[in-house]
């Protein structure tokens, strides 16, 4: 390459880049490095919040119990889902068919299971009682979509205490298949939040949002 | 290859020039490689983060919460003293341990082994599975092979001997006890690496009974100790200094406190806080107690046999001592570190005199935390020198390395007359490598265990971690071989949990105390678990005099007179007897009084160098008898000038593996020395003579080597002071620690203040209002010992990485908390102050003005923050910090070591290179504390928030709390007339202040030397 493809090939990088920053700027879809707003990754089970959240109406504190107690919400415990999905093993139209199929059959109804719970009986190593073998049992390997860098240490305990729901920083989960980070959870924003609690309270109690850099940082 | 294909493109080789070419670029390279910059930001926005996968357990255990911390009470396995420990788990994995405010002993302060035992928990070179003949092998195979030798050791000529260092554990004693009932011709035999043995023998003779008294430094006012360094290594350090400490703060009208005279050769720990301190040489120990005896028989009215020889002391110096004993009698105490057993007997009569049992000293509830016996264990080596002995279990001690023939007792295991050896260990140590059966022993934090150090108070020790490898405690294996056969579903840690429960159903349970009557056993257990300690009711001894015809005092060693020099060999407090040598927490742990890390020394006096034309660093070759080892000197002020000190513990097989400690950049040099381990083994130079061992010999021969090994020492890194030629007018004199004595403090209660111009109004206004909280230390220098745990506690807390020697050498180490040292000279001896130092947060920070990139700042509740993440690393803020406590990370401190990095506190930033550090006054447990309180609803209580250096400390010492609450503790202190802030001239308005040093002794000192 001769000098003038070098110059030619680098002056083209820039003004690319500075077009392509422009365009993705206006379209809201650049953001600074390592802000994954947006971001919603496929996982290993389509588990869907607006089913369990939004239609069952589950409380968020029934899975995520740590978020009362400790600084992490916690992803629950596999056997958590065997509460109800040791009955629940698939659609419950499909169940309701087979049993009426099965009665008219006169058998005994086969067991229905849905390609997603199937994954989730698996990783549990469950038997025909539906019990998990703790042996066999391996974790499941789910994509982290809310992850803050090392040297943050947000409180979970903290926040529910003082009432701040759940929605205000992760959005309506209840309304989605797939978990989606919905704030950019920079550090202005948290900390615009702080200032305004600060001043405004949260949900109409006082409260004390310190905006020391030690709060989340040490 | 290379050269030949850039000429075929025909361009130059790139010459050095070309290469200095690239680094100063003109305009046009300058725009052109700024474009490719802006390029890739603008590709790195919209890169997403690496996916990260997080996983849930399957089972849910009830009551774990991931992030939230769980504590279990146990027992430190650290050395025999025994103390109360609290592991705190997070995720099912210890990560710091805490001492337990409920234990009778160590009542809440751990030391510094105790606080790194956690690290050795994660040792990625402790042993994971048996090996029998090079093999590694199942445990089944191993006990069918000591069952079978067990059941052959029938004759008295082919015996068994299970040889380990004290167990006060009731359940493992019982379990000794049901497997020596089971084979006739077996026996026990406990040794200590560092021997009290004479102390037991001398209670022998004196009270019929071989024990080691509990002191009671709690009750005693006159405490005189001959070479015992009760605060740093002796026998039980945390229970003494938490007993000791009681009586140190000048309290009363007029101020009482108790008065500690030490009798010692070297400089210990114990001697640098006496209020006087003679330097003797270590023969002389036992003209002093005949002395002391003799001026007593004439206050008593008592008659000892014989004339003790000369003390090399003043004669009205040992008569105005024994005048003070007597005149506290009831309250006072001698105790003495020498293996000889006629001045341990002349110290019982002492004590006796002094009516000290059952006051200062008990004899019921006795002491079992050295129960070692130096003539079973001289019995034992005798045998298999003959070949009389069939199988040896070596458990716990390391006879090769500890016992002064260590190289030929090897070889005696390893020839065709020796026994099996079964060793039972955690690291592949020098015992290991003499024995054919390598077993790996289980840490104490995987264990079921229990432990009663004195008697009548007992504690439980339970696992908080499933076990790293297939390792077994000794417990667990006396009952696997106490079997006929293994059975196939033996569970070793369900048998030891199944044979600790049933002990405590059947032995402890009925002799439980008063208050605990109403439960039955299984809340009883229960309850027991959960504190972790528990007292017996206790019975108390008859008072039984001591014959004087006992002492002989004519018997008594005598000072030999000749120049020569004696030699003494002590442990240090970080690394003891040698068994915590793989821990670099420990390596790396500034001695409380030489300040040098990985190393040990030849310790000198002033003028002995000086005689000798020796200086610090030159090595020195000691030789006793046949034994000689080369040492660089140290010159350690207040020691006698008759007296080369060394460190045992050094020279350990297995710190080769610190070789590569620390980073590994292109001027690295290794951690070791040249024998390619950490320090030199003194253990040849020990003499095991007459059944006992002894730490001190008359007859050494030291000269100069040639040569110098530069030690890594800290004292002088990071020095409050400034060069005189450099000082600004006025600010020459930095007084930095205060004393006084307690005459001086009788008469006046702000005697030993410093004063200097004070500075009025501010230069700008206040700007911090302190509404909340306002969080401040104060540390009472009259209590703290120096013992250093605080040091560890920090480190473990607040995941400090370990630099290597090298790395100190140049004044990196990375400690958040440094304990100075300041000698003291006067005529009441040289002792010294330690003043722990760490960042003051200051109100007027210096640091904070000057960083750049306010990476530094002031928080609402009087924290001065560093904010990592910030931090570009200018090292403004470590420039302007008169205190000099922040350390900065020269290097990414790699851990390689992964297994290790599982004791890292997760609660904490793991910090990366170019970034500066220092304490935090422990800002996570405030947070954690504070949001507790909050969510119970209760305002927080003075004391609740306790920092990792606070929570260690035996002494007490340190008080942290809310300076704006009037009621706290640290409020109150502040306003204490011993109280005082260093380096106040500098109006920094530090957070962190000290209580003023008050001696018990008449003589005013001079300013105290940070040499």
């Amino acid at each position: 390459m001769n000098r003038l493809t070098v110059t030619m090939l680098l002056v083209a990088c820039l003004g690319g880049s500075l077009l392509i920053l422009t365009a993705m700027a206006l379209a809201g879809v650049w953001h600074l490095p390592g802000n994954n707003q947006g971001y919603e990754p496929v996982q290993p089970i389509a588990f869907s919040h607006h089913l369990h959240a939004g239609e069952m109406g589950i409380q968020c504190l029934y899975c995520h119990h740590g978020a009362e107690v400790s600084r992490n919400a916690g992803i629950p415990a596999a056997e958590t889902c065997l509460n109800c999905h040791r009955f629940v093993t698939g659609r419950l139209a499909l169940m309701r068919k087979e049993d009426e199929v099965a009665q008219k059959e006169k058998r005994k109804p086969e067991p229905v299971v849905s390609a997603e719970l199937k994954k989730l009986y698996d990783a549990l190593a469950v038997d025909d009682k539906m019990s998990p073998d703790p042996q066999r049992a391996k974790p499941i390997e789910w994509v982290r979509v809310h992850d803050l860098p090392d040297f943050v240490f947000f409180d979970h305990h903290a926040h529910v205490q003082a009432g701040v729901t759940c929605q205000q920083c992760h959005g309506s989960v209840e309304t989605m298949e797939r978990v989606r980070q919905e704030s950019s959870l920079s550090m202005g924003w948290c900390v615009n939040c702080h200032r305004e609690a600060n001043q405004k309270g949260v949900n109409g109690k006082r409260v004390r949002a310190s905006t020391d850099c030690a709060t989340c940082h040490f | 290859m290379e050269e030949s294909k850039s000429r075929k493109a025909g361009r130059p080789v790139p010459s050095e020039a070309a290469v200095e070419g690239l680094v100063s670029l003109d305009r046009r390279r300058f725009l052109e490689a700024s474009g490719f910059a802006l390029f890739l930001s603008a590709l790195g926005g919209c890169s997403r983060a690496p996916t990260r996968t997080v996983l849930s357990s399957p089972s849910g255990d009830e009551g774990a919460v991931a992030g939230l911390a769980r504590y279990y009470a146990s027992t430190c396995g650290g050395c025999p003293a025994g103390c109360g420990v609290l592991v705190k788990t997070r995720d099912g994995r210890p990560i710091k341990l805490e001492g337990n405010p409920d234990h009778a002993l160590s009542q809440g302060g751990l030391c510094a082994v105790g606080q790194a035992e956690v690290l050795g928990l994660y040792d990625s070179q402790r042993l994971r599975k048996p090996v029998l003949d090079g093999q590694a092998v199942d445990w089944t195979r191993i006990d069918e092979r000591v069952r079978r030798e067990l059941a052959a050791a029938k004759s008295a000529n082919r015996s068994a001997v299970l040889l380990t260092g004290t167990i006060h554990s009731p359940t493992t004693r019982a379990a000794i006890a049901a497997l020596l009932a089971r084979a006739p011709n077996a026996r026990h035999v406990m040794y200590d690496p560092l021997s009290a043995s004479a102390i037991a023998v001398s209670h022998e003779v004196t009270h019929g009974a071989r024990t080691i008294p509990r002191y009671r430094f709690d009750r005693a006012e006159m405490i005189v100790s001959l070479g015992a360094d009760f605060l740093g290594t002796w026998i039980s350090p945390v229970e003494y200094t938490a007993g000791y400490r009681t009586r140190r703060i000048p309290a009363g009208n007029p101020p009482q406190m108790s008065c500690h005279v030490q009798i010692e050769s070297r400089m210990s720990l114990t001697g640098s806080k006496a209020d006087e301190r003679w330097a003797v040489a270590p023969e002389a120990l036992g003209g002093i107690v005949g002395s002391l005896a003799a001026a007593l028989t004439e206050l008593a009215g008592r008659k000892l046999d014989g004339r003790p020889a000369a003390a090399p002391v003043d004669d009205a110096k040992v008569k105005g001592l024994a005048e003070r004993l007597w005149h506290a009698r009831g309250k006072s105490l001698v105790v003495c570190d020498t293996q000889d057993v006629p001045t341990q007997v002349a110290c019982n009569w002492i004590n006796d005199v002094l009516e000290g049992y059952g006051q200062t000293l008990e004899i019921a509830p006795d002491s079992r935390q050295r129960s070692g016996d130096d003539a079973a264990l001289a019995d034992v080596l005798d045998q298999i020198d003959k070949g009389m002995i069939g199988v040896l279990v070596i458990a716990g001690v390391n006879p090769v390395y500890d016992l002064p023939n260590g190289q030929k007792l090897a070889e005696r295991l390893r020839s065709d007359k020796a026994p099996l050896v079964v060793r039972l260990g955690t690291h592949a140590d020098e015992t290991a490598a003499a024995a054919q059966c390598v077993c790996p022993e289980s840490h104490w934090l995987e264990s079921w265990g229990d432990a009663e150090p004195v008697a009548g108070v007992l504690s439980l020790c339970q696992p908080t971690i499933p076990r790293l490898g297939s390792s077994r405690s000794l417990l667990e294996c006396l009952l696997a071989w106490s079997h006929p056969t293994t059975p196939a579903d033996f569970d070793p840690a369900a048998a030891a949990y199944h044979a600790v429960r049933e002990h405590w159903r059947k032995e402890v349970f009925p002799r439980r105390p008063q208050e605990k009557m109403k439960l039955d056993a299984l809340a009883f257990w229960e309850e027991s678990l959960r504190v972790g300690a528990g007292a017996l009711r206790a019975t108390a001894a008859e008072r039984k005099p001591v014959d004087d015809k006992l002492v002989q005092l004519a018997k008594l060693p005598a000072a030999a007179e000749s120049d020569s020099l004696s030699l003494v060999l002590y442990p240090k407090v970080g690394l003891l007897d040698g068994r915590p040598a793989d821990n670099p927490w420990l390596q790396e742990l500034p001695d409380p009084v030489t300040k040098a890390v990985w190393d040990n020394y030849a310790c000198l006096s002033p003028d002995t160098a000086q005689r000798l034309g020796v200086r610090q660093d030159d090595l020195v070759r000691i030789t006793a008898g046949e034994a000689s080892i080369e040492l660089p000197v140290l010159i350690q002020p207040g020691q006698h000038d008759r007296v080369v000190a060394v460190a045992l513990g050094y020279g350990r097989i297995g710190t080769d593996r610190f070789a590569q400690v620390g980073p590994q950049w292109i001027e690295a040099r290794p951690s070791v020395g040249p024998n390619g381990l950490v320090g030199v083994d003194a253990a040849p130079l020990l003499r095991l003579e007459n059944g006992l061992r002894h730490y001190a010999r008359a007859d050494v021969r030291i000269e100069a080597a040639g040569g110098s090994r530069r030690l890594a020492t800290t004292q002088q890194h990071h020095s409050l002071s400034v060069p005189e030629h450099l000082a600004t007018p006025g600010t020459e004199h930095r007084p930095i620690v205060q004393q006084t004595t307690l005459t001086a403090y009788r008469h006046d209660s702000h005697a030993g203040a410093e004063h200097h111009h004070e500075f009025e109004g501010q230069l700008w206004p206040d700007d911090h209002p302190y509404t909340g909280h306002r969080w401040a230390m104060v540390i009472d220098l009259n209590q703290c010992t120096g013992c250093s745990a605080c040091v560890i506690a920090c480190q473990a807390e607040n995941n400090v990485p370990v630099v290597g020697r090298d790395e100190v050498l140049r004044s990196r180490e990375m400690h958040w908390m440094r304990i100075d040292r300041y000698f003291d000279e006067s005529r009441a001896g040289v002792t010294a102050l330690h003043q722990p130092m760490m960042c003051q947060h200051c109100a007027n920070a210096p640091c904070e003005n000057v960083c750049p990139v306010l990476a530094t700042v002031h928080s609402a509740e009087g924290l001065n923050q560093q904010v990592y993440n910030r931090c570009v690393g200018t090292r403004y803020c470590a420039n302007n910090c008169p205190y000099k406590v922040r350390r900065f990370n020269w290097f990414e401190y790699s851990r390689r070591e992964q297994l290790e990095n599982a004791a890292l506190n997760p609660d904490i930033t793991v910090r990366s290179r170019g970034v500066m550090e220092k304490c935090s006054f422990c800002v996570q447990r405030i947070q954690s504390t504070t949001l507790a309180a909050r969510q119970r609803g209760e305002t927080l209580a003075d004391g609740a928030v306790k920092t990792a250096c606070q929570q260690s400390c035996p002494a007490g010492a340190i008080l942290f709390g809310d300076l704006n609450d009037s009621k706290s503790a640290v409020a109150k202190a502040v306003a204490a007339d011993r109280h005082f802030q260093v380096l106040s001239e500098l109006n920094v308005r530090p957070s962190v202040s000290y209580l003023r040093v008050v001696r018990n002794c008449e003589e005013p000192s001079q300013e105290p030397r940070h040499v």
